[in-house]
């Protein structure tokens, strides 16, 4: 067993875990937080996308013991007690979600794409969340949601394209 | 109940087992998770009439905070986490199965193998399927063994001890083939063709008599999977009135709770499914999977039992979307009219019915596609193959004959000369129309989606 | 060389198991307020269903979609449900659920009449309120009838009914018969690019109309329209599952078993086929599974208008389309069979 220290959502914690343990178990075991999910466990789908030192990253491919002395964030800390995050208030009003399972993946992939601070086009939010996968809804109304709050938060636009036009 | 057993040997190993069950134990106050205080009701919540409104949805604002809890997000004191081992191999007999080892390696609580279970079958229309196989395996999937151990690693390296010894039976993967009398039997039937539909209407040969032009085609489809993002997850637990709970991501839990009852051999009352979380069905959680295995598990060890199936269960385990073979015959007159049509499916039914059975009958129904034909015979086959179970899959086959019959539709456009969404329009359904099985039709409105989906399209000025 | 291609698939799909009884049952309990619970044996999965029903419940109580909160999947306290499959929740399950709120509303009704001088067959339920029908100005808040009923008549407005498509079985030599209710019908028209020298296929743009009935929720519709729409291209161009000789899986990952993307996606216009259907709650029949029903088709028939390339078995990999195309351009052209 080792013990890890890592700052999640802005709060140092410590879990002593067997060392082949990854950040995606103990993150869900050990500190309760089951926002990040299992949805292949070796990195292809993203449902457990959380980001470190401001990065997205699948959670199963990384071992707790890597991410010792980084900072975290994850879906739990994305609201505050004041303030609906943009991002997950966006996704709400155009229904982005249908079951769920990718949300907080999905989310997160968004945040990181988002906090880069660059100005995106329709194609480039595509490519971000192309590691994230979704059954349900052919990621439309996720996109609409992430162009929604893309425009909110930086007050930006994203130019609309029409892919027809040969 | 199982410290009670073997006590010595294991002394020295439960003392190790408490201390690594105390580390991995949870923090015994769950994580708090940040919400607004006040975010308020979307304006179209608030409406009045409610049809028609454009309303959110409030499970929707708990998965995008992430704080729905799926099976696998929930863990109860004491809980164990079980395992299946698959078979590995398509057509064999079981001789012998030996937990024996299994059941000393550390963390292992109890196994399950299939002559524990009181009535080892299920399936929506033939109970043919058995929870774990305990005399004849029939697809490299199914599941032989279950064990459970205190943690999911533990369960898995158990597995591997479990010896089964097999004689090897000669298997058959194309449904073509299995067709043959001669075949090898998958089931104790004197037919791999275990569900077969017919409709008859009009006179086919007087149709083809009667037509101008005569075309005729073979389409094919692959097996494909559901893919839900939540892998099958469920938790079983009993109270001291033997009752059992079942947390489950199922689709259906009237039938399970039938199922659960009748394989464990339980009244109806005794048991609660509770499937309040599930993240994505299509079709492949519409039946029960270890839930009874689960029940039984959890009886032995007096503790909740947990099961998720992994990426690969969920392929190599769980039901897939049926394989097709179609082969159409269609008279159409010069006008382009369809005179007559004469179709035969052939689906792959996988290892176990499933959902065959529902599966052929909407195909054989849907196959004429959404069209006037006055003079139809449809001939459609179920056989068992010893591949992964076809069960239910969103459309039922309607995707599979869709896929003919429209391919089909536009080569006998291009060969008459007629325009494609024009020799659809001369055939469709309207108000009133009789269906292949001589049904009145209303609410028919298939001329209005084709006319609606074409002008958006902008078909009749698109240009390459 | 690319080359652009357009193709159109048409379809019909049921509503409802086939023949067999598939019933739901449900129950709604007027809450004294006049908001309301429902409580449905039926299994969210993602679709949004339970909102959709929320909707049905509120709308025939006169309520609004929030002032109804819905209990569902527990075998203990919700009651039976065929269950979230064959596209017939919006359609059976909201039947039932139409049925109960009518059964509640009809105690309300019941407790309202002498309040408002009138009979209770001379009352509706709208925007909150209990009214006389072409006199709404005589009215009462539907929390005034509720807690009436509730505190004062000793009547809570429960209502629990269920509901079962009625069906004909099939003959078992010809078929004929009537095994569904209801059916949806829809259409997809896609364009299509196809790259010559690989064969490699995209979906630029679809546009899709379905038939759903009477839309409860437009906006979830929509939802399983693009959901649907990418399990088809998926089916049509990219998924299968390969097996050994052995009869073993090849590819049981993600790695492997390659499904769509946002990569994927073609902009999709979807638009709703309004009609009404006597038959289901406010006219509703239903979607889930038509969605991915035609796509397919109208991916194939727009290969088959971009490079001439006829695809029979799927999925239409870019493998498979570029043999088709070499083919077709090397070796005799074959006529199509249209023989007399």
């Amino acid at each position: 067993m080792t013990d890890v220290t890592i700052t999640v959502n802005g709060e140092e914690r410590t879990a002593s875990v067997p060392p082949e343990t990854t950040l995606l178990k103990m993150l869900r075991e050990d500190l309760n937080l089951t926002g990040a999910k299992v949805g292949c466990d070796v990195g292809d789908c993203g449902a457990c996308t959380v980001l470190v030192d401001g990065i997205a990253v699948n959670a199963c491919l990384m071992l707790a013991g890597q991410a010792e002395g980084k900072k975290i964030e994850t879906i739990e800390g994305l609201s505050t007690l004041e303030e609906y995050h943009p991002i997950q208030k966006a996704f709400e009003e155009v229904a982005a979600l249908q079951c769920g399972f990718c949300g907080p993946g999905m989310i997160m992939s968004t945040k990181a794409l988002i906090d880069q601070g660059e100005e995106l086009t329709k194609q480039e939010i595509k490519d971000a969340l192309s590691g994230n996968l979704c059954r349900c809804t052919g990621y439309t109304k996720i996109i609409e949601g992430v162009i929604d709050a893309y425009e909110e938060i930086t007050g930006k636009k994203v130019p609309e394209v029409n892919p027809r036009a040969a | 109940m199982a410290d009670d057993v073997k006590v010595k040997e294991k002394e020295v190993t439960l003392e190790s087992l408490r201390k690594a069950d105390d580390d991995l134990r949870l923090p015994a106050v769950p994580e708090r998770t940040l919400f607004p205080k006040e975010i308020g009701v979307a304006a179209a919540r608030e409406q009045t009439p409610a049809v028609g409104q454009r309303a959110t949805r409030p499970d929707g604002r708990l998965h995008g905070l992430g704080q729905t809890k799926y099976i696998d997000d929930m863990f109860f004191p004491g809980m164990l986490h079980a395992k299946i081992k698959r078979a590995g191999i398509s057509h064999a007999r079981i001789k012998s199965i030996d937990v024996s080892e299994a059941e000393k390696m550390p963390g292992v609580m109890a196994t399950v193998i299939g002559k524990e279970i009181p009535v080892n079958s299920f399936g929506p229309s033939y109970q043919d399927q058995p929870l774990l196989a305990d005399d004849i395996v029939r697809h490299a999937g199914d599941g032989v063994a279950a064990v459970a151990a205190v943690t999911e690693q533990q369960a898995l390296d158990a597995l591997e001890k479990i010896k089964v010894e097999y004689e090897e039976l000669t298997p058959v993967y194309d449904p073509l083939e299995a067709m043959k009398d001669d075949a090898v039997k998958i089931h104790n039937n004197e037919s791999n063709v275990y569900s077969s539909k017919t409709i008859k209407k009009g006179d086919v040969e007087k149709g083809f008599e009667d037509s101008d032009h005569i075309f005729e085609a073979t389409f094919t489809t692959q097996m494909v999977e559901h893919v839900p993002m939540e892998p099958h997850a469920s938790i079983a637990e009993w109270d001291a009135n033997g009752r059992v709970t079942i947390h489950t991501s199922l689709g259906r839990i009237t039938l399970g709770r039938a199922d659960i009852s009748r394989t464990l051999e339980l009244p109806i009352n005794r048991i609660r499914i509770i499937a309040t979380v599930v993240g994505g069905n299509f079709g492949g959680k519409n039946e029960i999977t270890t839930e009874p295995i689960l029940a039984l598990l959890s009886k032995k060890t007096g503790r909740p039992v947990k099961s998720v199936y992994t990426r690969e269960d969920e392929f190599i385990s769980s039901t897939t979307r049926h394989p097709f073979v179609m082969e159409y015959k269609t008279g159409m007159s010069k006008e382009g009219k369809i005179m007559a049509r004469k179709v035969r499916l052939v689906c792959d039914g996988g290892a176990y019915c499933s959902w065959s059975e529902t599966t052929l009958g909407k195909a054989c129904i849907l196959s004429a596609g959404p069209y006037n034909i006055d003079n139809l015979h449809v001939d459609a086959y179920a056989v068992y193959t010893n591949k992964t179970m076809t069960g239910a899959m969103r459309g039922f086959g309607a995707p599979q004959v869709c896929f003919a019959y429209e391919s089909h539709m536009d080569d006998m456009a291009k060969a008459l000369g007629i325009e494609p969404v024009e020799l659809r329009l001369r055939n469709t359904f309207h108000e009133g129309s009789a269906s292949p099985t001589g049904q009145v039709l209303e609410a028919v409105v298939v001329r209005d989606s084709l006319e609606m989906a074409t002008e958006r399209f902008g078909w009749q000025e698109w240009q390459k | 060389m690319r080359h652009r291609g357009k193709g159109v698939g048409c379809m019909w799909y049921p509503i409802g198991f086939t023949v067999l009884a598939n019933p739901s049952a449900a129950t709604v309990k007027v809450n004294e307020d006049g908001t309301a619970t429902l409580l449905t044996g039926t299994v969210e999965t993602g679709q949004g269903s339970l909102t959709v029903l929320g909707q049905i419940a509120a709308e025939e109580l006169g309520i609004a979609t929030d002032d109804v909160h819905v209990v569902s999947a527990d075998t203990d306290t919700t009651p039976m449900d065929t269950g979230a499959i064959a596209s017939r929740t919006t359609y059976v399950t909201g039947n039932a659920i139409k049925l109960a709120a009518e059964n509640a509303k009809q105690i309300l009704f019941e407790v309202a009449a002498p309040m408002l001088d009138v009979r209770p067959d001379q009352l509706e339920a709208v925007d909150r309120k209990i009214q006389v029908q072409y006199f709404p100005q005589r009215c009462l808040p539907i929390a005034d009838v509720a807690l009436q009923a509730q505190f004062v008549m000793g009547r809570p407005p429960i209502g629990s009914a269920s509901y079962n498509p009625p069906t004909v079985a099939m003959d078992s030599e010809t078929g004929q018969g009537k095994p569904f209710s209801t059916y949806v019908y829809a259409t997809q028209c896609a364009e299509v690019e196809v790259d010559d020298e690989t064969g490699q296929v995209d979906v630029i743009y679809m546009s899709a109309a379905h038939d759903c009935g009477t839309a409860i929720n437009p906006m979830l519709v929509e939802g399983q329209i693009e959901g649907g729409i990418s399990m088809g291209i998926g089916y049509a161009l990219q998924e299968e599952m390969l097996f050994d000789d052995d009869g073993k899986q090849i590819n049981p990952n993600l790695t492997n078993y390659i499904m769509p993307t946002s990569l994927d996606m073609p902009e999709i216009d979807v638009d709703i086929v309004e009609n009404f259907d006597p038959t289901g709650p406010f006219g509703a029949k239903g979607v889930g599974e038509p969605t991915a029903v035609p796509t397919a088709a109208a991916i194939c028939n727009a290969i088959h208008d971009a490079v001439g390339v006829r695809i029979t078995s799927l999925p239409a990999t870019a493998e498979k389309v570029l043999k088709a195309i070499k083919e077709k351009n090397g070796g005799e052209q074959k006529a199509l069979p249209a023989a007399e």
